[in-house]
């Protein structure tokens, strides 16, 4: 398969920009609808491409209460139009978390939304209490990573220990609380009730999905985790229908709606599939300022919507 | 419905030229491709014009480059071989789906690309450095000898292992002082190196002490550090890995050392053999 040589096109993604439709997710007011989704944004990668600031919301790795080291490699495989990545959340700590990213992120001015892990409803406790007084804007709560053996996708996809552990993390912080949903349950709505009833502000679907892929030559599993999460374009269907279901079931709580987005258009059906913003996640692995141009083209074809521009800015959904 | 399109992206220039106004690094962006071949079999060469690369690429960074089929979504990692003006030469082995759609490109056809990306080689000492390279490895370490042949502080030594054509020698031969290879019939690169160690403190005597520079198959690079490690030899290993992004945000390409999970692409591609615990 070959391309030819596209005419030269501005794009007009790094210059600072004007944003014309704002949202607004459980009472915290992003600049545009569009956020970078967990476990794709570093600051000291990302940020060297475009301006962070111009981001709806910057939704950070997963953090947990002492540096976790994550699987072994291999960590990622690809997969028919999307990849399975297993990295199991490595990241260097909240105590590290708090002294260097997030200052650096808000000093910059960004708006944070902190993705809190855990492998137990103790440190899920810890970091969200070391968090409760920190400048983060929003925390969203890591209850559907599958490449975690403990917490994670164990808490989030069954009702009563979700419902648990979000009803301790509910009395220790007044900050707008997101919980993410795993796709990988019998029953999506039931899961999302459990985390409203406990007291989640608003939720954030679909993390990954679980998945694989196997060398043939050597019959065994690509990645050293044996599974992983997918993610990428082959999700969109099935996150733009997690999002529709929870919308129909639960019409006033916010949505962050995540999967397969690397176009305007893509965080557009989301938009009319009942979400209050969208997060980029997988495209930005395959271009550096993929979030920044999915706002910008967003941001255009809002202009000509005026009706669910006017919803997204008194915060709420289509 | 949706338009059914995975990226959008612009020609080089113009992604350039706005991500320079603003401070930034060029995001994807499409290149054109200038040459296209076979340098020996089942060696291909890919020359790209992207003059950001050209102008930026230091030894052993390498460039993404994105298949144009959108179902094959991660880019493909290639260390930049020779930079001539504005053209990039690139040159790789076919090693999946990915790789070999870049086979069919021709001469004036489009590819898009990221970068140039990773830690490079420190070559800030006047020494005799000394270019290791194994296979498809040996790429990564010839942009190091054309970056070096312009110094007079420094010897550049080869010592290049090929499975069987030498496709290399002769594309780097005028920037190489003291060209040496072989072929996997002839030996393996330990053999080489053993060979020239006369040569070698001949030119540390001279104040020209080896740098070792290495890249290629993983063994081969374990013991590329401990001979280097026995002789006393600094040596820098620029590793491969299976990436995701290639620019640091995914955290899926990691190598454990002793100060744990390392990012390939980002805190590497290059790392001391003492970074990485591989001296014995």
């Amino acid at each position: 398969m070959t391309a030819t040589v596209r005419p030269s096109e501005p794009m007009n993604v790094i210059e600072p920009h004007e944003w014309r439709h704002g949202t607004v997710v459980a009472g915290v007011k992003w600049k545009n609808p569009v956020g970078t989704a967990s476990g794709t944004f570093q600051l000291d990668a990302c940020g060297d491409y475009y301006d962070v600031t111009q981001m709806g919301a910057i939704c950070t790795k997963g953090v947990s209460p002492v540096p976790w080291e994550g699987n072994p490699g291999p960590r990622i495989a690809e997969s028919p139009a999307g990849m399975v990545n297993s990295v199991g959340l490595q990241n260097p700590g909240v105590d590290h978390y708090l002294a260097d990213e997030l200052p650096k992120l808000k000093e910059l001015g960004a708006l944070v939304i902190t993705n809190v892990a855990g492998h137990s409803d103790e440190d899920y406790a810890e970091v969200t209490a070391k968090l409760a007084d920190s400048d983060a804007d929003m925390l969203e709560i890591n209850v559907s990573c599958p490449n975690v053996s403990h917490g994670g996708m164990s808490v989030g996809t069954d009702p009563a220990t979700l419902s648990r552990l979000i009803g301790r993390l509910r009395k220790m912080t007044d900050k707008p609380m997101i919980v993410k949903l795993s796709p990988n349950v019998t029953d999506i709505v039931t899961i999302a009730h459990a985390a409203v009833d406990a007291g989640a502000d608003a939720l954030s679907l679909i993390n990954t999905l679980v998945g694989m892929r196997i060398d043939i030559d050597t019959g065994k599993p690509i990645m050293a985790n044996r599974t992983g999460g997918v993610s990428g374009p082959a999700v969109l269907p099935i996150g733009l229908g997690f999002v529709w279901r929870v919308r129909q079931a639960i019409p006033d709580i916010p949505i962050i709606g995540i999967g397969g987005i690397d176009s305007g258009e893509k965080a557009l059906e989301y938009l009319y599939a009942g979400a209050n913003a969208v997060e980029v996640g997988a495209a930005a692995l395959t271009d550096p300022t993929a979030p920044m141009r999915v706002a910008r083209e967003l941001d255009d074809l809002l202009d000509s919507r005026p009706d669910l521009a006017a919803k997204l800015a008194q915060g709420k959904s289509w | 419905m949706t338009e059914e399109r995975f990226m959008s992206t612009a020609t080089s220039a113009a992604v350039v030229q706005e991500a320079e106004r603003f401070g930034r690094k060029p995001g994807r962006r499409v290149d054109e491709i200038v040459r296209a071949g076979t340098l020996a079999e089942g060696v291909y060469e890919l020359v790209i014009r992207d003059a950001y690369v050209a102008r930026n690429a230091k030894p052993a960074q390498f460039v993404n480059l994105y298949p144009a089929d959108a179902s094959l979504l991660l880019p493909r990692p290639f260390g930049v071989a020779e930079v001539t003006g504005d053209e990039v030469t690139l040159i790789y082995q076919v090693a999946g789906a990915g790789t070999r759609q870049f086979t069919q490109l021709a001469a004036g056809d489009a590819v898009d690309v990221l970068g140039p990306l990773g830690k490079p080689f420190d070559l800030d000492k006047s020494a005799n450095y000394v270019l290791v390279g194994g296979g498809l490895g040996i790429p990564p370490v010839m942009l190091a000898a054309q970056a070096l042949s312009v110094r007079d502080d420094v010897t550049v030594t080869t010592a290049f292992g090929y499975r069987n054509e030498r496709f290399a020698d002769d594309l780097v031969a005028q920037y190489v002082d003291a060209p040496h290879s072989i072929t996997n019939e002839e030996g393996n690169v330990i053999d080489l190196l053993d060979s020239i160690v006369p040569e070698l403190e001949a030119a540390a005597k001279a104040g020209r002490p080896p740098i070792v520079l290495s890249c290629g198959p993983t063994p081969m690079m374990k013991a590329v550090a401990q001979w280097g490690g026995r002789h006393g030899a600094e040596v820098q290993l620029s590793l491969e890995a299976r990436m995701g992004c290639g620019y640091g945000a995914c955290v899926a390409c990691v190598v454990d050392t002793p100060q744990g999970r390392l990012k390939v692409c980002k805190d590497g591609p290059v790392f001391t053999s003492e970074q990485l615990g591989w001296v014995v």
